[in-house]
């Protein structure tokens, strides 16, 4: 019964009007650094990592902040994030193996 | 034997209330924005082999620079501007995102006013997105006025055949990724404006709780979410 009374405590206690405007403005500077990174680097693998890495951390603050997963019990939030984190290993083991398919394909 | 039993009944596995804390509506909200996640990284698997295939010295035709595709900005004709039209697609599913979390801020005070005038500023986000998919969708089936000769063919635009941008993929994975992302946000539209009805008619005030605006809340934030895996594979990268 405690338990579950901190829980409401915690879940109006962290979403504050506060915390989602921050968060709206952290995304915007996230998505106004991916457009200025556009132009000013040439395209290359490195530039491709910066992209993906800027898309894992506004993911981060979207599930983390407005989906709430930062303060849901750690239980619920493993069963969620765990999955997704051995997809994501699949999918680029994949696309690494992938690549090779075109020397078969094309080849052929 | 009795000390036994009221250990177990301390443990959040031995029934009677949720282990994760949350109702059972929203955990399972969870479970089907997890699937539909595998969904979409499905799709994102797809697109990438196929990107990588076009990518080699071998392929015959080589993938289309986005930045050479998307380059459009209504009532700006003749102009290049690439980016531009689906940055300002973000931003408009960033605040709507933030309106709907704002909605939900205004459900734990249980504030009927605040609720209906966010899942209503909500709401016109979802459609003005769609308005621009669809705007960018009829620029991307027209094409250029130039178009492109193919195997002796003239091609203008494209479709699920061939366009004039790059390998039939190309175009192929464009309408079926988009265009998922663009029906779950349809579907969002749709499931926003039965709670906006619901709010105004004053059923979450009589259960005495907003926990569907909540639900609905968690899948918006979903499609925003993938919006930004599709906004990074198809345009920036």
């Amino acid at each position: 019964m405690e338990h579950t009374e901190n829980h409401h405590n915690n879940e109006h206690g962290a979403l504050t009007k506060k915390t989602i405007w921050a968060t709206f403005w952290l995304l915007l500077a996230i998505t106004v650094i991916d457009f200025a990174i556009y132009f000013m680097m040439p395209a290359s693998g490195i530039r491709n990592f910066i992209f993906i890495g800027l898309g894992v951390v506004k993911s981060y603050f979207i599930v983390g902040i407005f989906m709430h997963m930062k303060y849901e019990v750690v239980r619920l939030s493993s069963m969620i994030i765990l999955p997704m984190a051995f997809i994501l290993a699949l999918i680029a083991a994949l696309l690494y193996e992938g690549d090779r398919w075109s020397i078969i394909k094309w080849i052929e | 034997m009795s000390e036994l039993a009221v250990q177990n009944s301390n443990s959040p596995w031995s029934g009677g209330k949720s282990p994760f804390n949350v109702s059972y509506g929203k955990l399972m909200m969870w479970i089907f924005l997890l699937s539909d996640a595998f969904t979409f990284s499905s799709l994102l698997t797809a697109y990438g082999c196929q990107r990588f295939l076009a990518a080699s010295d071998f392929a015959p035709m080589k993938w289309p620079d986005p930045s050479k595709v998307f380059n459009h900005f209504p009532f700006l004709h003749g102009m290049e501007l690439p980016l531009l039209f689906v940055s300002l697609m973000t931003f408009i599913l960033i605040f709507s995102s933030v309106t709907m979390v704002l909605a939900v801020e205004a459900g734990h005070r249980n504030d009927k006013k605040d609720v209906s005038y966010y899942m209503f500023l909500t709401i016109i986000g979802g459609i003005a997105f769609l308005s621009c998919q669809a705007w960018e969708w009829t620029k991307f089936i027209q094409g250029s006025h130039e178009g492109r000769i193919i195997d002796g063919v003239k091609v203008f635009g494209a479709n699920l055949n061939i366009n004039e941008y790059g390998p039939a993929a190309f175009a192929d994975l464009f309408f079926i990724v988009t265009g998922f992302h663009g029906f779950h946000v349809l579907s969002g539209v749709v499931l926003n404006i039965v709670i906006y009805v619901n709010v105004q008619s004053g059923t979450y005030e009589r259960r005495g709780h907003y926990e569907m605006v909540e639900k609905v809340g968690l899948y918006w934030h979903f499609v925003d979410l993938v919006w930004v895996f599709v906004f990074t594979f198809f345009y920036l990268i």
